[in-house]
């Protein structure tokens, strides 16, 4: 079926340099079609000209210092945490633990992420043993209230960039989540980080913090608050 | 892993590609040359360091955008954007008439007037050439929606022109 004239200006009024075979047919079909067809590009060039602006010229040289600077060294070195495998049942698995410090809690966040995370969350959707959460929580000296706990699906024992944490998988409904827990670790309260179709925000309890990741398309904010709440920290043997 | 001149070769490659677009994207955005400079680092340094783990090439200008926006979101929480820098960053006026001067003066406060709703999905597909479903899924809305936000931040711009009684060329437009 064929555009009427009112369906034309609206797809060319949002599209001006659109080409497609049915919008070129259009515009072929009338002088009417053809007239707000070029008085739309003729707008199109005066908002192109109005856009436009001069990048400094030293741009250019300023981004590509920034690969001058040293890149972070890795060297992950696998570990298997035998302990760990006791407590987790069904979690079996190489953990690892980083020879040098991160350069910062964002670098930490994308690597160990990148490492493990989707996995742990095919793991919880899976299916996991019963796992007493707040019997691993406890040897990080935190706790869980109901809320939290009853989110849980998966949770293990995890490196953090000042010693061992709990990476714990969480169900929403906006699906899997995955919550870090760093004990010892403060971090820029609020602070999004982002890396490969993922981002995190980064939350301080009353003793150490928590990464809250999720997919681009997942709301992490939502679990502040019931985190917040309900992740009891700096109980010694809590 | 990339070595470090590989490293080096696909981020300078990539430093060429879009520190240009994104600077104007990010001028756009907050109006300052300081801040959009800024902005244009921050994006580019976790670029750097997300290099290795950013295969698909096809999707990375989309991924510079959306480190750009968030980072710009995150400063901006509590601050209103100035809009104070354009005349130090506009091009040349090489030829153009006092009236056609004019009319790209009334044109741009107009965008700058524009609702963030309105010229976010503008400034995609002028600055960057998107197309509507690229927009689409950059802003994580439909495409239904992304056309008629564009036509109607065309048709608002129209309108603040003839408010502002611009009576040349553009008035013919309408």
């Amino acid at each position: 079926m064929s555009m009427n004239f009112s369906e034309f200006k609206k797809l060319i009024g949002a599209d001006p340099l659109n080409r497609d075979p049915e919008t070129l047919r259009a515009r072929n079909s009338a002088p009417e079609f053809e007239a707000a067809a070029s008085k739309a590009e003729e707008f199109e060039r005066k908002l192109q000209s109005a856009l436009r602006i001069k990048a400094p010229d030293d741009l250019l040289s300023r981004v590509k210092s920034i690969s001058d600077k040293p890149a972070r060294q890795r060297n992950w070195i696998p570990v298997s945490l035998a302990a760990s495998l006791l407590i987790l049942v069904g979690a079996a698995g190489l953990v690892w633990k980083q020879s040098q410090q991160w350069d910062s809690v964002e670098s930490y966040i994308a690597d160990h992420y990148s490492h493990d995370g989707n996995a742990a969350v095919e793991k919880a959707k899976a299916g996991v043993p019963d796992q007493d959460v707040n019997k691993i929580l406890a040897r990080l000296d935190a706790t869980a209230g109901k809320e939290l706990s009853g989110l849980i699906r998966f949770v293990k024992y995890c490196p953090t960039p000042d010693g061992r944490g709990a990476h714990m998988v969480v169900s929403t409904d906006q699906g899997p989540m995955t919550i870090i827990y760093m004990p010892k670790t403060r971090v820029a309260e609020g602070e999004e980080v982002i890396f490969d179709q993922m981002h995190a925000v980064l939350v301080n309890l009353d003793q150490g913090s928590v990464a809250i990741v999720g997919e681009e398309s997942q709301r992490v904010d939502d679990l502040v608050v019931l985190v917040r709440d309900s992740l009891k920290t700096g109980i010694v043997g809590a | 892993m990339m070595g470090k001149s590989d490293r080096t070769r696909r981020f300078n490659e990539l430093a060429e590609a879009y520190s240009a677009d994104l600077y104007r994207y990010a001028m756009w955005l907050c109006g300052s040359d300081a801040l959009a400079k800024d902005l244009v680092q921050e994006t580019f340094l976790r670029a750097w360091r997300a290099l290795d783990r950013l295969k698909d090439a096809g999707a990375v200008k989309s991924w510079l955008i959306t480190i750009l926006r968030r980072e710009f979101a995150r400063t901006f929480e509590r601050k209103v954007p100035l809009f104070t820098d354009f005349e130090k960053v506009s091009i040349a006026d090489d030829g153009m008439e006092p009236d056609d001067k004019t009319e790209r003066d009334l044109l741009r406060n107009g965008i700058l007037k524009l609702d963030p709703k309105y010229r976010d999905p503008l400034l995609l597909q002028v600055i960057f050439g998107y197309s509507c479903n690229e927009i689409a899924e950059q802003l994580g809305i439909t495409k239904s929606a992304v056309m008629t936000q564009l036509f109607r931040a065309r048709e608002k711009l129209k309108a603040q022109l003839r408010k502002d009684g611009v009576t040349g060329n553009v008035h013919e437009l309408f």
